[in-house]
């Protein structure tokens, strides 16, 4: 049992409460369920390849009330990491996501490398480019590392294998800006003024939302939908503060348990 | 020098040692180097990670620059990573070389249950990668071959990627190790020495890539040499004296 009360909830949007335009079970009624509580919701989200107008077209569309300032993503993340060290990066970034970035200069003559989830980006020729790049010494940016994702019928894979491959021929490291980066989980809190053991994450990416999550000191509820396998609880350690079988749950026990 | 005594057999690689990735002629000096150690005697066999071509025409490249090895000296993974496959009744999903397809021809490919990956080139696409890990992700036991562990290679005067990024995409991706088929892996060198019947002790291998050359053959306990361009030819000079 968590020894302080929860005032704020962190919701993972794809595969938690809905997959590409169909709601997951009951989410749309437990979400009025859990804003009826006195609780602080934000949603935190890794989609790198819509841009946030496109993902609240999405949602509000589906019929979630959502309201824009309520969702931080890791284009938001990667925006004011791009700005504040003035880079010009070469972004191997979805057409979609690319209004996220209007303004940032696109250039010729790139000095970094910025990769999110951009399957008609990701061939031989790109990926020659940028490691070309990175090995001249260009900062290598991921939107984020997650390994796959959960398409309507199958899983696709994830910018995570296309930064690994990066890293590995430039014995580099990315610089992560989305989950499951610390920094990310506490800036999306920060307007919250509560601390990390007053969060709870609710997500169905063991790694990237629980673990992540986690490892600032906020609790985690993993979600058995979206990309959830089978014993994914047993991937990290300390396990999920709990595993429900959907976003319906997550909120039951919140509201039981948390509050 | 210490390295070149008592050497009884040399392994060489191809790519990079005998002509560069791209051209059309061989690195200078390699043609007589090679002569040399045929005259004095000492076997060689060629040691390649090149997936990009069938052997046949990897040898018909050779000779068309002037080397007159045999097709029986020259060591490419695809051989190899076939007799494995047959062996284990593994039926392959390849993510390779249009051009190498052909090397893969009596292998039962049929309803896949594991993923082959070569130096690809313009196949390296998300499609195709996508497809691997999609199989990978539905077997039970997910087998992953990979033919060599490059990181990049050198093309014209550009770096190039290789298979190794690749795989280690489909490593994250999928939770697997790749079993590496050719350099640097010690089943692959393991094959080749016992082929040239000579122990690792008395054995050179002389490459240009750090990591599968001269690693993977040091850790069988051959000596290594890595070759800087320009010093090829006096570096298999010195190995006949």
């Amino acid at each position: 049992m968590s020894g302080s009360k929860i005032k704020t909830v962190l919701i993972d949007l794809s595969g938690t409460i809905h997959i590409d335009d169909q709601e997951i079970h009951n989410s749309k009624d437990s979400l009025k369920r859990l804003r009826s509580q006195n609780v602080n919701v934000k949603f935190v989200t890794n989609t790198t390849k819509e841009s946030k107008k496109c993902l609240l077209n999405r949602l509000n569309g589906i019929g979630f009330d959502i309201k824009p300032s309520e969702i931080f993503t890791s284009l938001t993340a990667a925006r004011h990491l791009i700005e504040k060290r003035d880079l010009r990066p070469l972004m191997i970034v979805d057409d979609r996501a690319l209004e996220e970035f209007e303004g940032i200069t696109q250039t010729d003559n790139p000095n970094a490398v910025l990769i999110g989830l951009a399957p008609d980006k990701f061939n031989y020729k790109t990926m020659n480019t940028a490691f070309r790049l990175i090995q001249d010494g260009c900062p290598l940016i991921a939107i984020h590392k997650a390994r796959y994702y959960k398409k309507t019928e199958e899983l696709a894979l994830g910018p995570g294998p296309f930064v690994t491959a990066l890293e590995y021929a430039t014995d580099t490291t990315s610089h992560i800006v989305g989950k499951p980066e610390a920094s990310f989980f506490l800036s999306s809190v920060e307007e919250f003024n509560c601390q990390p053991e007053e969060c709870v994450m609710i997500g169905d990416d063991v790694r990237d939302d629980i673990g992540g999550a986690q490892k600032t000191g906020m609790l985690g509820i993993l979600v058995r939908t979206g990309k959830y396998r089978i014993r994914d609880e047993d991937k990290i350690s300390p396990p999920p503060y709990k595993v429900v079988d959907n976003f319906q749950q997550a909120v039951d026990v919140i509201v039981n348990e948390l509050l | 020098m210490s390295w070149c005594k008592n050497v009884k057999g040399v392994l060489l690689d191809i790519t990079g040692v005998l002509f560069e990735s791209g051209a059309s002629e061989p690195i200078k000096g390699s043609i007589e180097a090679i002569k040399r150690l045929k005259d004095s005697k000492i076997p060689v066999r060629f040691c390649t990670n090149e997936t990009t071509k069938t052997r046949q025409k990897l040898l018909q490249k050779l000779h068309s620059i002037g080397f007159s090895m045999t097709e029986e000296d020259v060591f490419p993974p695809i051989p190899a990573c076939c007799q494995i496959l047959k062996s284990r009744g593994l039926r392959p999903h390849l993510v390779v070389n249009p051009d190498a397809l052909s090397d893969f021809s009596d292998v039962n490919q049929e309803n896949p249950n594991c993923v082959v990956l070569g130096d690809a080139t313009d196949n390296f696409s998300y499609q195709n990668l996508n497809k691997a890990f999609q199989l990978l992700m539905s077997l039970e036991t997910p087998v992953l071959f990979a033919l060599g562990g490059g990181k990049y290679y050198k093309e014209g005067s550009d770096l190039t990627l290789d298979v190794g990024p690749f795989a280690k995409a489909l490593e994250y991706a999928c939770d697997v190790e790749a079993e590496i088929v050719g350099k640097p892996s010690k089943s692959f060198f393991g094959a080749v020495l016992q082929d040239l019947g000579q122990p690792a002790e008395c054995v050179v291998m002389i490459g240009d890539d750090i990591v599968n050359d001269v690693g993977g053959a040091q850790s069988c306990g051959m000596r290594g040499v890595q070759v800087r361009l320009e010093n090829t030819g006096h570096l298999m000079k010195t190995t006949q004296q």
